[in-house]
């Protein structure tokens, strides 16, 4: 048979792994792509990469401890053996990445450096300025050119995926899809889809992610049948800098410095805030988390920040919702030492010097630890089989998913520096697995099922194109959705708001149904396209907020108030024992109940179909996070003893220590 | 091979010596050129005598001219030609320093190119129709002075001059970067420096020698330059062998240091020249 | 013209930002100048403004127009998609302030596509040159494969930070638009030409064209790579090849409007010390 053909849709750092290794491994890529691939999202990422490597194993680290820290920090809501393998590659990703040229920070010898992130004891992550993301794309970009030249790789960008192409099998067999410049529909055989389209924040209307995050190519594949996973969970960033076009980020590292959050007490105070003095500065976090003050951990920061405004109605703007994180208290030369680069970010875009004037921030949607159900093949050490075409396949065969758009790797909450090593990870690793599943033997697709497809989107984009009358706005639509999902579907999260808002959603899906476009040519009618993304927003919006709907408990990035577990009220040593007991047992009957990931199928009705799939934590048992709870020590010893006990059974348990959970 | 393709495969080469053309020999013809014509700041004998000396070449000279000053300057401003035919001047929209000086180094070249055909055609042959007259070698000082007197075409010169001068040490800086010899913004700024003290001197020997023309006595320069001839000619008539070569011959060449030219600047009375002893054995300087 | 608005936000109109955009529907079509009265609001950039040009689809004068198509996507001046001439100067929309730009012209913003690639629509242009030149100068390091064999090549502190500016380059295009040396190349599709022959012909004359700053900052980039300059040979026969580096006229506008200040003149002159040494090598070794 002819040589294998593999559709890669989404240019980023998956992508861009993916599509290297296969053409590596002799396939034919197709690389498909909303922008050109070197302006995808992973160029955002800022921090650095995660892995062990030779410094921390020294001082005691392994990838096992890595391993514990993704799934303790994701609330142990992912499968385990593709963490494992993910942290046992970590290491090699790393070293290909320095061999790629990507200009890693050098320590005075000439080894790469490395810091410290959220979530570890260990400095695990390697950086390159400020900028990893980029750098880390650039590399595998410039692999993926050299592929390009020699003619294995074939680019399609400002290509936009409209729909998956599946027979009768059910087996996914290419693609339709669209140039944006000419308008022209094509549908693309292929032996292998493979999607790596990222994150879905503009669900959220602004978010931290870059405009082509819009989620459409997997909604899209998710109305075809692909089940979903764990989509209400979203991480949110605490510090970000609202702007009336996105939300940047605002490093952590502004509040490690010094910096103070405050807003005035008088509700909108039209004051400079340089002249509101400080009896009239209400000081949340200091006032409420004494031992922290202004640096408790970033879920806490984020539901503070997010309360105040909300619920007290304190936020610094009307029409917008922030609060100030001060900086001006700190002498210049001080600020511009440690914070030099990140306040000029913070200058550049809201053209005011956080050295004189404070700061306004909110927290920001930043990541969505949900995507696509994938599967994998679990090998007999624990990780994943390579080379098994179950690896990062979807629910519909042929289909797979890799990057942000699985929902393999974060579980409840991702780890700081881990996203880009999940990408490149989940990228290199599928491609075996890939190759395997497309190589395979198996009969032509028949002309009339690509005919087909392509003749279902043309005929729904006419339909558009040809809609009069409608007047609803499509611009206007989504500022209503994202304003909606942003209110109730990001920090805290209560199902009085949820079940409404769950309608409203499907009430903006009727509107959107009768939006009339101001564009209606066929040529780059970036309108058309925008309108077709948005109508693929609502599925998304609608098992994110079903998701969390129905998951009535507190789990990574997902918190309900109204399910919190309190922590211990008893002052007597009996009395603590006995709560924490308590507390113990209903920590267990929840992870029986809840440990589980959600799956969403479309229904034929247009709603999700939600079920439950138990997650294989065969490799660290899941076990309590208990920062900042009043009397986590008692419970800490009640939980261990009841491990200790497990333990004679045979149980493997893990000795870690209970730190602090992170996200980035 | 076509014109075109073979201009495209050697593209590099030709713009690489279309760069070094414009320093040597044309950049150090302009030096020299500049250097000679202030001498005339020493009075007619010092620049006489170095009038001299260069057409000691004789019938060499015109070779020399073509080789060494005429075929690289044309073949540089052809390319130059070239050149900026293929650019875009933005300087209306981006008014940094170096794109004025991009924009500047275009200008001047194009002027210094059109005032160096009209200065030869004009001191070589047609004179007064283009304005001025003619160059006379026998008469060094007052025939330059004769052609630069009306005041449009000491305007006219002093343009010329500076743009030839601008286009050679604005090349000078640019030149370096192109053969990487400064790299760092630090040691482009101190090469940019450089430049900039070369460009005033050779703009005050160029402009120095129009004012120096402009103030001289035609008469008096003309009485000292005829006088030298004669010596010449009288050295020539004695020297033995000398009559075949013309003066142009070895042997026959007259040194006149400038220390010992009389002041012919300003409205001083003819004095006596001291014509020294022909040596044989002394060698042109700065040649 | 701006109406204010009175600082208690009172009964006074709201305050507009006048727009003129240069608009063209298609390749090959006549461009013409709109008009758009765009509501102030705080902190806007130049993205926001085309957002709102694009939600009220409507020009000044009431008339519905299609709305204005421009590139864009981290708004964070990290991707390099946004670029376009703001006010006649080339620059990233993302972050060209509206309070600034109002500051340096009060008669409102003028926006034009970048002049040096073809205009696809509107504010979109086509950069495929660009991209073109990476592949030119080979702008990658040479591996063998993607399998382990180890970590890079050691790497000195001085070195990375010497070769991290020029990694940050993002292909805008700035340094391009902004060369009196670039200039436009477009190949129309003529009658009877298929695809291919058309992406052939526009290769042959990317080739021709003047590689830009860009690409001889990342070949300066990669030739100082360890690794990377194993192929340095073919990284300066691409630099003193057609449309090389002598095409560089040293105006300098390059690094004056990089928005990441990438020291490009160095790189350039580092290209042009290098390509001295390889001609003159080539001269005495064969």
């Amino acid at each position: 048979m002819a040589q294998p053909r593999v559709l890669v849709v989404g240019g980023g750092l998956a992508g861009l792994a993916a599509s290297m290794r296969l053409a590596e491994l002799g396939v034919d890529v197709d690389l498909m792509s909303l922008v050109p691939v070197k302006r995808s999202h992973s160029v955002c990422a800022q921090g650095g990469i995660n892995s062990v490597n030779a410094l921390t194993r020294q001082q005691g680290d392994n990838e096992w401890k890595h391993l514990d820290d993704t799934v303790y920090g994701g609330d142990f809501l992912q499968h385990q053996p593709p963490v494992k393998e993910m942290a046992d590659w970590g290491p090699r990703i790393i070293d290909l990445m320095d061999r790629l040229g990507v200009p890693f920070n050098r320590t005075p010898e000439g080894f790469r450096d490395q810091r410290r992130f959220g979530g570890t004891l260990y400095k695990r992550t390697a950086f390159a300025g400020a900028t990893t993301g980029q750098q880390l794309l650039y590399a595998l970009d410039e692999q993926v050119r050299r592929f390009e030249v020699e003619g294995k790789i074939r680019k399609y960008e400002f290509w936009d995926f409209l729909s998956p192409v599946i027979d009768d099998s059910g087996r996914c067999r290419g693609a339709v899809c669209q140039d944006m410049v000419s308008m022209q529909f094509r549908s693309f055989a292929a032996d292998a889809v493979i999607l790596a389209t990222g994150g879905c924040g503009l669900v959220y209307g602004r978010s931290t992610m870059s405009m082509v995050c819009t989620g459409s190519a997997v909604s899209r594949v998710y109305q075809a049948g692909a089940a979903y996973g764990n989509g209400e969970f979203i991480q949110v960033h605490p510090t970000a800098i609202p702007g009336a076009d996105k939300l940047r980020l605002m490093s952590e590292s502004a509040r490690g410095e010094g910096g103070r959050v405050w807003v005035p007490r008088t509700p909108q105070d039209t004051r400079d805030p340089r002249t509101i003095p400080e009896a009239e500065r209400f000081y949340f976090l200091e006032e409420r988390y004494p031992k922290y003050m202004n640096l408790v951990p970033r879920d806490i920061a984020t539901r503070e920040i997010f309360d105040i405004c909300t619920t007290d109605g304190l936020s610094v703007e009307k029409d917008r919702l922030c609060v100030y994180l001060d900086l001006t208290h700190i002498p210049k030369e001080t600020l511009d030492r440690k914070l030099g680069g990140i306040l000029d970010i913070y200058e550049k875009f809201q053209g005011v010097d956080p050295r004189t004037a404070p700061m306004k921030i909110f927290p920001a949607v930043h990541y969505s630890m949900g995507g696509l159900w994938v599967d994998y093949e679990r090998s007999p050490t624990g990780g994943m089989l390579e080379g098994s075409p179950r690896n990062q396949q979807t629910s519909v065969p042929g289909l797979y998913a890799i990057g942000e758009c699985d929902y393999q790797y974060h579980g409840a909450n991702r780890l700081g520096a881990n996203s880009l090593l999940s990408c490149i990870f989940s990228g290199l690793f599928c491609a075996a697995g890939v190759q395997a599943s497309a190589g395979a033997k198996r009969a032509p697709a028949a002309e009339s099922l690509y005919a087909a497809a392509l003749r279902r989107e043309e005929e729904r984009h006419e339909a558009l194109i040809q809609r009069r009358g409608g007047g609803e706005n499509p611009y206007g639509i989504h500022h209503e959705l994202g304003d909606l999902m942003t209110r109730v579907a990001t920090v805290v999260r209560r199902n009085d708001q949820l079940a409404p808002a769950y309608d409203e959603v499907c009430a903006l899906e009727e509107r959107w149904r009768r939006c009339s476009l101001s564009d209606t040519g066929n040529w780059t009618n970036q309108n058309v396209v925008f309108t077709k993304s948005l109508g693929d927003m609502f599925p998304l919006a609608k098992l994110i907020i079903k998701g969390a709907l129905l998951r009535d408990e507190c789990r990574g990035a997902h918190y309900k108030p109204d399910f919190e577990m309190p922590g211990i009220a008893a002052t007597d040593p009996e009395g603590k024992r006995r709560e924490a007991e308590e507390w113990c047992d209903r920590f267990e009957a929840n992870t029986n109940k809840w440990l589980k990931s959600t799956i969403a199928n479309h229904g034929a009705d247009g709603h999700p179909q939600i079920t439950y799939e138990d997650i294989d934590t065969s490799l660290i048992p899941p076990r309590p996070r208990l920062y900042g709870l009043v009397g986590g020590e008692v419970i800490e010893e009640v939980w261990r003893e009841r491990l200790r006990a497990r333990e004679v059974n045979g149980g493997q348990a893990a000795t870690r220590e209970v730190g602090v959970g992170a996200q980035s | 091979m076509t014109l075109p393709s073979f201009v495209s495969r050697h593209q590099f080469l030709i713009y690489r010596l279309f760069s070094l053309s414009g320093l040597i020999p044309v950049g150090a013809f302009l030096v020299v050129h500049l250097l000679t014509n202030a001498s005339v700041l020493g009075g007619a004998a010092s620049f006489q005598s170095r009038v001299d000396m260069i057409h000691s070449l004789g019938p060499l000279l015109i070779p020399v001219e073509f080789a060494f000053i005429f075929l690289p300057m044309l073949f540089h401003a052809a390319v130059g030609f070239a050149i900026i035919a293929g650019g875009l001047p933005n300087v209306g929209s981006y008014p940094y320093m170096g794109n004025v000086r991009y924009t500047l180094q275009r200008a001047t070249g194009m002027i210094a190119f059109a005032f160096i055909l009209w200065h030869i055609i004009q001191l070589h042959w047609l004179g007064a129709p283009l304005g001025g007259g003619r160059f006379d070698p026998h008469h060094a000082t007052s025939s330059a002075a004769t052609v630069i007197a009306p005041l449009g075409v000491s305007l006219l010169y002093a343009i010329g001059v500076l743009s030839a001068v601008f286009h050679l040490s604005n090349g000078l800086w640019t030149i370096g970067i192109t053969w990487g010899l400064w790299t760092s913004p630090a040691a482009m700024q101190r090469a940019n420096v450089i430049s900039i003290i070369v460009g005033v001197v050779l703009a005050a020997a160029g402009l120095g020698a129009i004012g120096g023309l402009r103030s001289t006595d035609v008469a008096a320069a003309r009485q000292v330059e005829t006088r030298m001839e004669d010596f010449k000619r009288m050295m020539e008539g004695q020297a033995p062998g000398a009559a075949a070569g013309g003066h142009g011959a070895a042997g026959s060449r007259v040194i006149v240091p400038a220390a010992d030219a009389i002041d012919l600047r300003g409205p001083s009375e003819p004095s006596a020249l001291v014509i020294p002893t022909p040596t044989t054995s002394s060698s042109p300087p700065g040649n | 013209m701006i109406m204010k608005t009175d600082d208690h936000g009172g009964p006074t109109a709201a305050r507009t930002i006048p727009v003129r955009v240069l608009r063209q529907d298609a390749p090959g079509q006549e461009s013409y100048w709109e008009r758009h009265d765009v509501p102030w609001e705080p902190n806007m950039n130049v993205i926001s403004v085309l957002q709102k040009v694009a939600a009220i689809a409507r020009s000044q004068d009431g008339r519905p127009v299609a709305p204005v198509a421009w590139d864009c996507n981290c708004l964070e001046e990290v991707c390099g998609s946004c670029t376009m001439l703001i006010n006649g100067r080339t620059r990233m929309a993302c972050s060209a302030l509206v309070d600034r730009l109002l500051e340096e012209h009060p008669d409102g913003i003028e926006l034009r596509p970048m002049s040096k690639f073809p205009v696809v629509r509107d504010l979109v242009v086509d950069r495929r040159r660009l991209f073109h030149s990476l592949q030119r100068v080979k702008a990658w390091v040479p591996v063998d494969d993607s399998f382990d064999h180890g970590p890079g090549p050691r790497i000195s502190p001085e070195e990375q930070e010497e070769a991290y500016p020029l990694a940050e380059c993002m292909s805008c295009g700035c340094c391009l638009e902004a060369c009196p040396q670039f200039t436009r190349i477009e190949t129309p599709k003529r009658d009877g030409e298929t695809d291919e022959q058309l992406a052939a012909r526009r290769t042959a004359a990317f080739d021709q064209g003047f590689i830009g700053a860009h690409a001889v900052s990342q070949a300066v980039l990669f030739n100082k790579h360890p690794t990377g300059k194993m192929i340095a040979d073919e990284r300066m026969a691409a630099l003193t090849g057609p449309g090389g580096i002598q095409m560089c006229g040293n105006a300098q506008n390059c690094v004056a409007v990089c928005p990441k200040h990438i020291p490009l003149t160095r790189s350039i002159a580092r290209a042009g010390r290098s390509a001295t040494l390889w001609a003159l090598k080539k001269l005495f070794d064969r």
